[in-house]
């Protein structure tokens, strides 16, 4: 009788959720190496890794994972329906600004057109402004500037009518340089805002 | 998800799909534990949404439309035609297929510093993940959760599929 007991609970794990879980690392997208993913049973037990575009972790009955393989047109066929719902990607726009202010260069301020154009091009647009500093002067002088640059650019959009509700703005201050550079260095390529639209 | 034999009697259907059940709630159980109060107010914004899609927030339902914000909490939801795209504010991406089913656990991001926690549990069905500033600053900082496995890491695109 136990023994009975012990065959159909096994028999309803093996037959009743015999579903399995598949974990796929794609390719980047932009041509850089994939990365890697480390897949870690929920039992225990030993993790997989991942570290080619295609590779593949499928759970096993045990509990465990194996490894395998894949190609694009599978990957195609059967996750198609949640990849294609991918939002848009993001767009992002450079500006640049004047020494230790946040006036925009003059050829800056020729880009806005582009961005509006791109903001009215989305349903439902969300604006993230990310200003950035050069290494001149102290890290929360600059974490403080940065805001100061993005804020400066939020006005600029909201008097061209984009809602408020829709526009984030954030200071990255020094942390982010597009030149690395040694501090306390004036770079007028490290003093922008980064407009993203997505 | 079942995979019934033709031999099953009804019965033995009934309580396999009782047992399944019972299995299904012990992981929503596991992964509904409260994560740090005090969320930020909004996460991520439905970008694309198609057919059946809904956000289920504190016992109320609402539909996914696109536009539609979520924070942590959520659970999002796509009926048999549905389908989803969701961006979050450190530029992660998830998207769900068809049947899915994603709470999303823990949502907290530091747009000055990147730091952050994004943990999402997978009930159910296949989901599109764009990793984005938090596991860039930090792979560990992002989780996606299935019933069986934890996934993290330094990739930008994967898929997770579970219950196939």
């Amino acid at each position: 009788m136990k023994r009975l007991a012990i065959t159909l609970a096994l028999s309803l794990m093996t037959t009743a959720c015999a579903h399995r879980d598949t974990y796929v690392l794609l390719p980047d997208g932009s041509g850089q190496a994939p990365g890697a993913l480390t897949i870690k049973p929920a039992e225990g037990g030993n993790a997989l890794k991942l570290d080619q575009p295609y590779q593949t972790a499928r759970s096993t009955m045990g509990g465990g994972l194996e490894a395998g393989r894949t190609d694009e047109q599978e990957v195609r066929k059967r996750y198609g329906a949640a990849i294609d719902a991918s939002p848009p990607p993001l767009v992002r726009f450079t500006l640049y600004f004047l020494e230790g202010s946040d006036e925009l260069t003059a050829a800056s301020k020729t880009e806005l057109v582009a961005i509006l154009a791109e903001i009215k091009a989305r349903p439902v647009p969300d604006i993230v402004i990310v200003g950035h500093t050069d290494r001149v002067g102290m890290v929360a002088d600059n974490d403080r500037l940065a805001l100061r640059r993005a804020d400066s650019f939020r006005k600029k959009l909201l008097q061209q009518g984009i809602a408020d509700e829709a526009i984030q703005t954030a200071g990255r201050g020094e942390r982010e340089p597009l030149v690395n550079t040694p501090d306390e260095t004036p770079e007028p390529r490290n003093r922008r805002v980064e407009i993203l639209v997505r | 998800m079942f995979r019934t034999g033709m031999h099953n009697t009804i019965p033995v259907t009934v309580a396999k799909g009782v047992f399944c059940l019972f299995l299904l709630h012990t992981g929503t159980a596991r992964a509904a534990e409260p994560g740090a109060p005090g969320a930020p107010i909004w996460g991520a914004q439905v970008k694309v949404s198609r057919g059946v899609v809904s956000i289920e927030r504190d016992g109320q339902r609402y539909p996914g439309i696109v536009g539609a914000r979520l924070k942590e909490k959520d659970v999002i939801q796509t009926g048999g035609n549905g389908s989803v795209g969701i961006m979050f504010n450190d530029n992660s991406t998830l998207s769900l297929g068809p049947d899915a089913e994603v709470l999303l656990q823990r949502y907290a991001y530091d747009s000055t510093t990147y730091m952050g926690a994004f943990d999402a549990y997978i009930k159910r069905g296949t989901v599109s993940v764009q990793a984005g500033n938090i596991a860039k600053q930090a792979p560990e900082a992002m989780r996606m959760v299935t019933p069986k496995a934890e996934v993290t890491g330094t990739a930008k695109n994967y898929v997770v599929s579970v219950g196939e």
